[in-house]
């Protein structure tokens, strides 16, 4: 063949020539714009899955994988859609809807036969949260899911709430009722004035879509708002708020004024292997009060006082969390200033392995997470709050006022081993009596004053005033 | 360049009326009029579903198409002494293999037209979106050249192995090819692989054909997703097409005409 | 293929013969390029083979011939004029015409008999005009009537003043159109040379009575002498002076019953060409 050598030679450059614009320039750019993130390849995927995902039919594998998912809720085989939630947002991490679900599926629904959460799930949520972040940052919706698992969930990180609810709000396809939330998490984070702010551009923002759009809708928003300033606005003004920024608070006479001994006491009686009954005392007697409880390993790694690290541990989307780890999180509630609770950790050996030795149970109340009406005394920094036992500043940033004590017991007391075999064990608070002394003691409760109720409270033994409401 | 163009014409006349690329076609058509119902995978994402699954038909289709009906194109020709008539013409060996391959090509473009057209129809009838239609018509163009790579590499190898090899090949090929960057990427990404493995990942990524390039679903598909320099990447990944085309066509050239019809 | 020397004169029809498997198609694509020789030069119309100039004045015919089927047999020209950069469909509705297709031009060629393909075959050869046609088996496969329009076709293309190659099993055909011949088998050349030399050597046979054995044998003497119930049969080689044997058996008092003259024929020949170079191989192998 004529010219042979010169045809080679051009095949060869024309190889050379399309290795380098591979390699340079296209591969580069595809992995930036047009790739779909991490790829599974086949990890978990059957054989006809993975021939599909392959070839590049990701979306609709994902889908198709979706429906199967949907079968499992179905069923109630929440364990099965596990992994198929995280294979879908491999396969396609542009389903924003996926996320959403699998986050709250694997925040919400794992839980023990009385319907306590396994918390341990947590950080998995909040992993999967932010890798859906990553994925679609395009979109408010995210972002907001992750706020309200901070707000709503966890209930206790106020900050970051604060933090993702701010990136939700930055996006324009945000509608304008799920704005609101984040007045509620700053004033949850201790900001009612930044949150009085916050409603006032909301207001400006309300205004103006009702002047564009006058219908229900926008009116009814707009309404909701302004209704919001009011309250916020009174409560401040009822809580000191506005006094304790313009410096006459101590010459005011404020609802959260004087400060509120709750008078916390606890006993935990371990009624049987694993069963524990919790009573004690709460001087509040509206109803609203609920105070969380915690049994944990005492060398919980992330532990901090009443929670955990939760962001710290929200590093990758585990799906099988450690299962040597016991913890339980329950909510104590409070009715005529008693609370007593039965909680029965027998009946869920993986939620609860008791796998270790020693265990801490704490007690923990945080007011930035009571109802408005309590909120009313306790002050929205719990300013109107006080425990003289458990009392304290150094539980939480920026010196947040919580109320917190723990209890420590063993393995052999929490399943009637050992020395403790066949006879109850009672752990108490240093302060705790049973009910029998509390009668005709004088510590009785002081009626907690209600929002709009004008009239001072009778006087007790409760901490003195100077008869200025100081 | 007229013996080329009629060669490739009277490979369209005999591509179009081969029975089996019909069934196939004609599959492929029942299945896009259906997709809009399979729409009911999810509410919020019906509409990425339904394209996403168009061009899962027009791709898997139109690779079949394209290995089929290029396989035999060269054996049918020897084995049926066609090739003889024509090579005692005044038609050099290199001159019948771009007149096949053109042919092939031209052949397999109007299956993908209709499909595509059929495709945009139906999403139109079902969607309302006529702006999207453009947008959509995109990922078939760019898998028209994906498919004259694949019929390359089709026809290079049916210029020394026998059909059915031919077929496992080309096969084999376009599967690599699809996976060639997520492939390479895990190997490339993963801190945790060995420098050998990355190596040699990367050698791949340099002498196999890449189809997974012509994959640009992701800002149709996601149109909150914004891709800078669009056209640029067009051009690139038509131009590699080309360049790779160019090496097959050549080596084949080369071998065809040592080969004993 | 061994050693091949092959000599074709312009104007001639020249035939190609040889038991299957003997190279007889393997030498015609070598001479038109389609395959490769391992070594040697061949030229055809003074060019090296596989010169393109040359395929545009040469044609080729191949055994059992494909067509593409879609076509018609008009489209089929159509088709094979444009591989010549031509685009005369006058022309050839014209062959169509000459090879008697006309009224069957727009049928496809899935719808034509053996006879109609081999037809639409020799138009599409002529379609060049060439000098020099190959033929590969142009009359397989085909009835008697076929066989003459096919061969009376070939005649007319010497007439014209072409060349044709013609490669066949048909020894009765070749002996019937060819100038000169060519014997191949196992990938050499047995025999060639005009037709009318190599059937020199033909047989004359005696039939004579009434004479004694020894007359018949001296008779003979060149010659096969065979006993009949009344008489002799003498196979003498043709050249044996004829009127001397009368004169002879005549004088004897004999009877000249019959005088048949046997020719050579073309089977007779290639048969002894076949069996020839076999018996060389046996001869070469044993010594």
């Amino acid at each position: 063949m004529k010219n042979k050598n010169t045809l080679l030679g051009v095949a060869a450059a024309a190889f050379l020539g399309q290795a380098f614009l591979n390699t340079a320039e296209i591969h580069p750019q595809w992995t930036k714009d047009y790739s779909l993130g991490k790829t599974s390849l086949a990890s978990g995927l059957g054989a006809d899955q993975a021939f599909l995902e392959l070839l590049g039919f990701r979306e609709f594998l994902a889908g198709m994988l979706w429906v199967r998912g949907d079968t499992f809720f179905e069923t109630g085989n929440y364990d099965a859609v596990l992994p198929i939630i995280r294979l879908v947002t491999m396969l396609d991490p542009k389903n924003v809807d996926v996320y959403t679900t699998g986050m709250w599926h694997i925040g919400y629904n794992f839980t023990d036969q009385e319907q306590r959460s396994d918390r341990r799930y947590l950080p998995t949520a909040l992993a999967l949260g932010k890798e859906g972040c990553a994925n679609n940052p395009e979109t408010y919706e995210l972002f907001y899911e992750e706020g309200w698992l901070w707000y709503h969930k966890i209930d206790d990180d106020y900050p970051q709430a604060v933090s993702w609810l701010t990136k939700a709000n930055n996006h324009a396809d945000i509608p304008p009722a799920r704005k609101n939330l984040m007045r509620n998490a700053l004033e949850r984070d201790g900001k009612p004035k930044e949150a009085l702010d916050y409603l006032y551009t909301l207001l400006d923002q309300a205004e103006k879509d009702y002047r564009n759009d006058p219908f229900y809708q926008t009116n009814n928003n707009l309404q909701t708002i302004k209704g919001n300033i009011d309250t916020s606005v009174i409560r401040m003004i009822q809580r000191g708020n506005i006094a304790q920024e313009n410096g006459w608070y101590a010459t005011g006479d404020y609802d959260t004024k004087p400060p509120f001994d709750v008078g916390f006491s606890a006993k935990v009686t371990v009624l049987e292997p694993k069963i524990l009954k919790i009573e004690g005392t709460w001087n509040v007697l509206p109803v609203g009060t609920r105070i969380r409880v915690i049994l944990r390993d005492a060398d919980l790694p992330n532990a901090i006082p009443g929670s955990m690290n939760w962001d710290a541990m929200a590093t990758d989307v585990n799906l099988d969390p450690p299962r040597d780890e016991t913890y339980m999180q329950d909510q104590l509630f409070v009715r005529n200033r008693h609370f007593s609770k039965r909680i029965d950790m027998s009946k869920d050996i993986t939620m609860y392995p008791f796998a270790k030795d020693k265990y801490l149970i704490e007690f923990y109340y945080n007011p930035r997470s009571a109802p408005p009406h309590i909120q009313d005394k306790f002050g929205w920094n719990g300013e109107g709050m006080t425990d003289k036992n458990f009392m304290v500043s150094n539980a939480r940033p920026d010196n947040e006022r919580v109320m917190y004590t723990s209890i420590e017991i063993s393995k052999d007391q929490l399943l009637q081993e050992g020395q403790f075999a066949g006879r109850p064990v009672v752990l108490k608070t240093k302060n705790y009596r049973d009910s029998s002394d509390l009668r005709g003691s004088n510590d009785d409760v002081i009626m907690v004053p209600s929002l709009r109720n004008t009239q001072k409270p009778a006087a007790s033994a409760a901490p003195a005033t100077n008869g200025k409401g100081q | 360049m007229q013996a080329i163009w009629a060669i490739a014409s009277s490979t369209v006349g005999e591509a179009v009326r081969r029975k089996v690329l019909l069934v196939i076609l004609l599959i492929a058509l029942l299945l896009l009029s259906i997709i809009p119902a399979l729409s009911i995978l999810s509410v919020r994402t019906e509409t990425s579903a339904t394209i996403s699954t168009i061009f899962f038909v027009i791709r898997f289709t139109s690779a079949l198409i394209a290995i089929i009906l290029t396989i035999y194109m060269i054996p049918n020709e020897i084995e049926r002494r066609t090739i003889y008539t024509i090579l005692s013409k005044p038609v050099q060996r290199w001159q019948f293999l771009l007149g096949k391959y053109f042919g092939a090509v031209l052949s397999l473009a109007m299956m993908m037209a209709i499909m595509t057209v059929l495709a945009l129809v139906m999403f139109y009838f079902n969607h309302r979106d006529a702006g999207k239609l453009a947008d959509i018509a995109r990922q078939p163009v760019l898998y028209l050249v994906e498919m004259s790579l694949l019929t390359a590499i089709a026809m290079f190898f049916s210029t020394f192995v026998a059909p059915l090899v031919n077929f496992f090949l080309s096969v084999g090929f376009w599967l690599v090819g699809t996976v060639l960057n997520p492939l390479y990427d895990s190997f490339a990404q993963n801190p945790q692989s060995q420098p050998a493995f990355k190596l040699m990942a990367k050698f791949i990524l340099n002498v196999l054909p890449n189809f997974a390039n012509y994959d640009v679903k992701n800002p149709i598909l996601h149109p909150g997703v914004i891709i800078q320099n669009e056209a640029s990447y067009y051009i690139k990944t038509v131009g590699y097409g080309f360049l790779y085309i160019a090496v097959l066509l050549i080596l084949g050239i080369v071998i065809f005409d040592r080969r004993e019809v | 293929m061994k050693e091949l020397d092959l000599h074709v004169e312009e104007g001639e029809i020249f035939g190609f013969l040889g038991p299957n498997g003997a190279g007889k198609t393997t030498t015609i694509k070598m001479l038109l390029g389609i395959i490769y020789p391992s070594y040697g030069e061949g030229y055809v119309l003074g060019r090296e083979i596989g010169d393109m100039d040359v395929h545009r004045v040469i044609s080729y015919l191949p055994e059992r011939p494909y067509y593409y089927e879609h076509m018609t047999g008009l489209e089929l020209l159509k088709f094979y004029d444009s591989l010549f950069g031509n685009h005369d469909q006058a022309k050839c509705q014209k062959l169509l015409e000459r090879v008697n297709l006309a009224a069957d031009a727009s049928k496809t060629i899935n719808q034509y008999s053996k006879g109609m393909q081999q037809r639409v075959g020799l138009a599409q050869s002529l379609l060049n005009d060439p000098k020099l046609l190959f033929l590969d088996e142009p009359t397989g496969g085909l009835d008697p009537i076929a066989h003459r329009e096919i061969r009376d076709l070939i005649l007319s293309f010497r007439d014209e003043g072409r060349t044709v190659f013609i490669s066949s099993h048909e020894l009765s055909e070749v002996e019937l159109i060819c100038d000169r011949v060519a014997i191949i088998n196992k990938g050499e050349i047995a025999r060639q040379g005009k037709l009318t030399e190599l059937l020199k050597g033909g047989r004359l046979e005696v039939t004579v009575s009434g004479v004694d054995e020894g007359l018949a044998r001296k008779l003979s003497s060149g010659g096969v002498l065979h006993q009949l119930a009344d008489g002799y049969l003498l196979d003498m080689p043709e050249e044996e002076d004829v009127n001397a044997i009368v004169d002879t058996v005549r004088s004897a008092k004999g009877t000249v019953l019959s005088m048949v003259p046997r020719r050579k024929r073309l089977e007779d020949l290639f048969v002894e060409a076949v069996r020839g170079t076999a018996n060389s191989k046996i001869a070469e192998a044993g010594a």
